[in-house]
C-alpha cells in the first residue's frame, strides 16, 4: 500500500483527506506542523507528501526545500486555500500546486498521477 | 523644515522630510535571509521548472541540462497564463478580461550564493541581452502591450528565493503606472517639444548635484523627487525610447553603469533591500521622441502605510543631493 503523509494543521482538513485518501487505498500518515512533518518523512519514509503552506512554525514551502533537500525525486503536492503562495519561487520545488476546496478531485487526480 | 517637491513627469508630490546629520549607516535593514533548502533554480534541478526559453553560456546541445550561465524559464506558476485568446467583456460599467500573459523568470547565474551586484560585467551583459531578446520576441505576441522587467533583492523586497533571479511579465494592458509616465512625458512634449527626461539628464549634468556617476552612454542620478533614500535612475545619455533596440555596445555600457551604481549603494548600505524596474515604451510602438527609457533603482529603506497609501505622496528622509553625495563618495571611502 502507498504511504502519503500528510501535513497541515488543521483538524478539518486531515480527516477529510485522510478518509478520501483511505478510501482510495492509500496509508495515511498525520503531521500537524512543518517540523513533525520533517521528522515523520525521516522515520516513515512516504511515497508522496501532501503540504499545508501557511502553518505555525515552519511554513510549507520551507518544509518542501527542506524535504526536496533530502530527497529530490520524492513528489510533493502543495495544498493551500491560497493562490498567492504560486507567487514564491521556492513552490517551484512542489511537483504540483493544488487550491484546496471543498471538492477534492483535483487533489486525488495529482495524488493517482504521481502515484502511478 | 521638511520640503515638498513634485516629479516633472508625474506630478507626484514627496515630502524630504530631513532627519539632521542622517548617515547611510543610519538606515536599519529590517531584512532576513530567505530560508535555504533545495533550490529549483540551480543547476541540475532544471527538471524542476518549465523547458527554458532562452539560454546563454551553455556549451552542449542538451536543453535544460546544466552547464549554462544565464537561463529564462516560464513561470512554474504564473500569475497570468499564456495560453488563451483575450476575451475583453463588460459587466455594466466594469470591464474585466481573462488573466492572459506571459511570466517569465531570468536565472541570472548557476551559483546559487552569486549576488547579482557582484556579477562581473561580461555577466551581466548576458542578463541585459536576454531581457532584450525577451522583450522582442514577445513583441511578436500581439495579445501583449507591454513587457514589465523587474527584480527584487532582499525579502524585504520580495524575493522569495535566494537564487538571484529578476522576472517580466508580458501584459495584455498598459500598466496604469506606464500609462501615467507616458501621459506626463507626453504632455510636457507637446508645451516644450523636448523630451523631460533629455532636459532632466541636461539639468542634472549642469548642476551636478545628484549625478552619481556616468559614462559614455548613461547616467545614473538620484531623482530631483524620490521615493525613497538613495533612489536611483539609470538613462541612456541619448535619447532612446525602446530598451529592445540597444546595441551590444550599449549593453555593455548600461551592465558597467549598473554595476557601478549597485556597489556604490551596496558600499554605502550593505546588503540593502531593494527593486529594480525598467520602464520602456509599449510593444510595437514607433519610436517616441517624448519617452525616454530608463530603470528605476528602489532601496527599500521605508515603509508605505496609511499616509503614503492614501495620499500617494511618498516620506523620504534623505535629500536625494545627500545620497548623491554619499554614493559619489562610498567607492573612494572604501579604497
Amino acid at each position: 500500500m502507498k504511504k502519503i503523509l500528510l501535513v497541515d494543521d488543521e483538524e478539518g482538513i486531515q480527516m477529510l483527506y485522510r478518509e478520501e485518501l483511505e478510501d482510495g487505498g492509500y496509508e495515511v500518515i498525520s503531521a500537524y506542523t512543518g517540523e513533525e512533518g520533517i521528522q515523520k518523512f525521516k522515520e516513515e519514509s512516504p511515497d508522496l507528501v501532501i503540504l499545508d503552506i501557511q502553518m505555525p512554525g515552519m511554513n510549507g514551502i520551507e518544509t518542501l526545500r527542506q524535504m526536496k533537500m533530502e530527497n529530490p525525486k520524492l513528489p510533493v503536492i502543495l495544498s493551500s486555500a491560497y493562490n498567492e503562495y504560486k507567487q514564491d519561487l521556492g513552490a517551484w520545488a512542489s511537483d504540483e500546486y493544488v487550491v484546496k476546496s471543498s471538492n477534492i478531485n483535483d487533489l486525488l487526480e495529482a495524488v493517482r498521477k504521481h502515484l502511478s | 523644515m521638511p520640503e515638498l517637491r513634485k516629479d516633472p513627469v508625474l506630478g507626484r508630490w514627496i515630502i524630504i522630510a530631513r532627519e539632521r546629520g542622517k548617515r547611510p549607516s543610519d538606515f536599519v535593514i529590517v531584512d532576513s535571509p530567505v530560508a535555504g533548502g533545495f533550490c529549483p533554480l540551480c543547476p541540475g534541478n532544471e527538471n524542476t521548472t518549465p523547458h527554458e526559453v532562452l539560454v546563454y553560456g551553455r556549451e552542449n546541445n542538451t536543453p535544460n541540462s546544466p552547464g549554462w550561465k544565464v537561463r529564462v524559464v516560464p513561470n512554474k506558476y504564473p500569475a497570468l497564463v499564456i495560453e488563451g485568446d483575450l476575451n475583453r467583456e463588460g459587466e455594466g460599467l466594469y470591464d474585466k478580461m481573462n488573466g492572459i500573459g506571459a511570466h517569465e523568470v531570468i536565472v541570472e547565474s548557476p551559483n546559487h550564493d552569486d549576488i547579482f551586484s557582484q556579477l562581473p560585467v561580461e555577466h551581466m551583459i548576458m542578463i541585459f541581452r536576454a531581457f532584450k531578446v525577451r522583450i522582442k520576441d514577445l513583441e511578436h505576441d500581439d495579445r501583449f502591450r507591454y513587457v514589465l522587467v523587474f527584480k527584487n533583492f532582499g525579502k524585504a523586497a520580495g524575493a522569495s528565493l535566494g537564487h538571484s533571479h529578476s522576472q517580466l511579465v508580458a501584459l495584455p494592458v498598459l500598466p496604469r503606472k506606464i500609462e501615467s509616465e507616458l501621459a506626463g512625458a507626453l504632455t510636457y512634449y507637446n508645451y516644450k517639444e523636448r523630451c523631460v527626461y533629455c532636459d532632466i539628464i541636461s539639468q542634472e549634468l549642469k548642476q551636478d548635484v545628484r549625478v552619481v556617476c556616468k559614462n559614455e552612454h548613461f547616467i545614473t542620478i538620484t531623482p530631483f523627487a524620490p521615493r525613497t533614500p538613495f533612489e536611483m535612475w539609470i538613462l541612456p545619455i541619448h535619447h532612446s525610447s525602446a530598451y529592445h533596440e540597444q546595441n551590444e555596445e550599449q549593453l555593455a555600457s548600461l551592465a558597467e553603469i549598473f554595476s557601478e551604481s549597485l556597489c556604490r549603494l551596496d558600499a554605502c548600505i550593505p546588503n540593502v533591500p531593494y527593486n529594480f524596474v525598467l520602464h520602456t515604451q509599449p510593444l510595437r510602438s514607433q519610436h517616441m521622441n517624448h519617452f525616454h527609457w530608463h530603470f528605476e533603482i528602489v532601496p527599500k529603506l521605508t515603509s508605505i502605510a496609511g499616509f503614503e497609501w492614501g495620499s500617494g505622496f511618498y516620506i523620504n528622509p534623505m535629500p536625494p543631493e545627500e545620497a548623491a553625495s554619499y554614493l559619489r563618495e562610498s567607492l573612494e571611502r572604501l579604497s
